[in-house]
């Protein structure tokens, strides 16, 4: 296992909102990996929807995304699809 | 009569039912200290959110796309990590399960607070956090309503978590609250259920009462037969033309089908916001232009008025990025998005220029939300010189109304919005249920409006139409004949009622009626008046 790092910009014109959270968590929890958002000095694990939307993170705005896998392809593919739930 | 109360009716279709008055929800009991231990709080934690989550399952099978969707959100949150960690600390503090999974709940919520984004996630978070606390205290929430019988629902009013749960006992509905354009409402018109909304006395009536509701006489009546309810007019069906042209509003391919099933004579409003508001990035004028001719080509014989996009930041456009406002209706919305989007109103119109060409229909093009003639002037220009349309704008704010004669040879027509002239003329929010009696098309203030927008229009060769919910109201649409306007735009299933009533009568006819309107010197008169006007 290595953590594998990488930014993905929020797009979506209401920012993390409740669908893309809870897509972001459906994705974690079936990859069975850990993953980490960590924005504006804070670490939020991905297993919650409530606490990723807690975050508040505006349209525009970057966060470093963590990702704890063997495979660092798959691990970028996971950011990849991150990415695309944050594209509103 | 005290055995009558008024209200504003739904829809033409009486009833007589017993009542059952959903009473506002059983006060939860206070948090406390747990006297079984962390385990057996757990377990029956676990147990009540599995009974929520049941319930989420129910209410989504019986709601409409989007309300299902907000189901499935609030189920996931059932199961979130996050708040189970925050319940689980609770617990081990020694929190009764209510008071710990109520302080979880009220910790996220206390985190979105202050974010307008979050605000209706707040309210989502706490119906949940109460559905929870009641299932651990054996309140029951849901309504429960009886499966068989003749049921008349009273209360304040019914959001779509209540409606998802009507049954087909329920024949009628009466609320305290709410306007003729609440969710309750729509509802009921949609499903044919007898309903009197806004209507002030309804705490008097009580559980197992017969009463009669008469959504035609914008009445309910205590102990009423339905031989009681007041009769719709007839107006006899017949194949002489309308007054004035009878057209349909639409807003997909499918509604377009269905308009030309009827004896509409064209479209009096394409909203093409539908193409818009599930996109996540703008369509190409290709793809656009496909969707139009689509639409065109599948209308009712005669003009279409396609309206150009009407969103706003309460009804946003994914991709073109709109700013929250404090006031969404009173904001950048509809023509004014021309600032910032001018490309996107561009390629729109050039897009239903190429539908225009392919299907050989022609089409009319108007823009919402103008205010001044500059902007009519603008849009004009705009339009004329990407295709070949007759030109218009939607007449919406008091400010355009009152110079309707100086658009005489700026646009060719306006079309009368009455929903949002309405909502902008009595500055009264068409979401608030409790100003829903302001709305009511029969207020005078809106009918002088309306008299002075059409004579304008008519001095400046301007045609008039009127596409807002009232023109399918028949004896409303008879009285807007009189009122000199030129055309006017139904709902698919109102156009054959609209055009039979306006067949029935000459000129002469509605313009006795329009001035027995324009005599009412308060709403419910105005409309007695006309009734009376028209059954004479």
């Amino acid at each position: 296992m290595a953590t594998f790092t990488g930014t993905v910009e929020v797009l979506d014109p209401i920012g993390m909102h409740a669908r893309p959270a809870g897509q972001i968590v459906k994705l974690v929890k079936e990859a069975g990996v850990e993953v980490v958002f960590h924005y504006d000095s804070a670490e939020t694990k991905a297993n919650s929807a409530l606490r990723l939307m807690a975050m508040k993170v505006k349209t525009g705005e970057v966060i470093t995304v963590a990702v704890e896998h063997y495979d660092e392809a798959a691990a970028n593919a996971i950011i990849a699809q991150i990415q695309d739930f944050l594209k509103g | 009569m005290s055995n009558e109360l008024k209200g504003l009716g739904v829809g033409l279709t009486a009833a007589v039912g017993t009542v059952h008055v959903v009473a506002p929800a059983q006060p939860l009991p206070a948090w406390g200290k747990s006297t079984l231990g962390a385990a057996a709080e757990l377990d029956r934690l676990k147990t009540a959110i599995a009974a929520v989550t049941a319930d989420m399952d129910a209410l989504a099978a019986n709601a409409d796309a989007t309300t299902a969707e907000i189901f499935e959100a609030m189920k996931m949150w059932l199961e979130d990590e996050g708040l189970l960690e925050i319940a689980q600390e609770h617990l081990d503090e020694g929190s009764d399960a209510a008071g710990a999974i109520g302080q979880a709940f009220n910790a996220f919520a206390d985190m979105f607070v202050g974010d307008d984004a979050f605000e209706e996630r707040i309210a989502d978070l706490q119906d949940l956090s109460r559905r929870i606390q009641a299932s651990l205290a054996g309140i029951k929430m849901s309504l429960d309503l009886p499966q068989s019988g003749q049921i008349v629902l009273v209360g304040e009013d019914f959001s779509p978590a209540d409606t998802a749960q009507f049954t087909p006992a329920i024949v009628g509905v009466v609320t305290r609250a709410g306007g003729p354009t609440s969710h309750t409402a729509i509802i009921c018109r949609a499903r044919s259920i007898a309903a009197v909304v806004s209507v002030a006395d309804a705490g008097n009536l009580t559980d197992g009462q017969s009463i009669l509701v008469d959504p035609v006489g914008d009445r309910v009546v205590i102990g009423g037969a339905l031989s009681q309810a007041t009769k719709p007019l007839e107006f006899a069906e017949t194949d002489a033309a309308p007054l004035i042209p009878v057209r349909s509003n639409i807003g997909t391919a499918a509604d377009a089908h269905t308009a030309a099933a009827t004896k509409a004579n064209g479209v009096g409003l394409f909203r093409t916001e539908l193409l818009y508001l599930s996109a996540a990035s703008q369509p190409s004028v290709e793809q656009q232009a496909a969707s139009y001719a689509e639409v065109l080509a599948a209308a009712p014989a005669g003009p279409i008025v396609v309206r150009t996009i009407d969103a706003g930041s309460d009804k946003p456009v994914p991709f073109l990025n709109m700013p929250h406002e404090e006031n969404p209706s009173l904001g950048v919305r509809g023509f004014r998005l021309i600032v910032e989007h001018r490309q996107f109103i561009a390629d729109q119109l050039v897009s239903l220029e190429a539908a225009r060409k392919q299907t050989g229909r022609e089409v009319w093009v108007m823009a919402p939300m103008i205010a001044t003639v500059d902007e009519a002037a603008e849009f004009a220009a705009l339009a004329r010189s990407l295709g070949q349309f007759k030109v218009g704008i939607m007449i919406e704010t008091p400010a355009i109304s009152m110079q309707v004669d100086r658009l005489a040879g700026v646009v060719d027509f306006v079309s009368i919005g009455t929903n949002d002239l309405s909502q902008y003329l009595f500055a009264a929010d068409r979401m608030n249920p409790a100003l829903g009696a302001l709305l009511n098309p029969w207020q005078p203030g809106l009918i002088r409006m309306l008299a002075k927008i059409g004579a304008d229009g008519a001095a400046a060769g301007v045609s008039v139409g009127v596409c807002g919910e009232s023109a399918s109201d028949p004896a409303f649409a008879v009285v807007l004949a009189g009122l000199g306007i030129t055309s006017v735009s139904a709902s698919p299933s109102q156009v054959n009622v609209v055009t039979n009533a306006l067949a029935s009568v000459t000129k002469e006819q509605a313009q006795a009626v329009a001035a027995a309107a324009l005599a009412g010197t308060d709403a419910a008169t105005a409309k007695a008046n006309v009734l009376a006007a028209l059954a004479s």
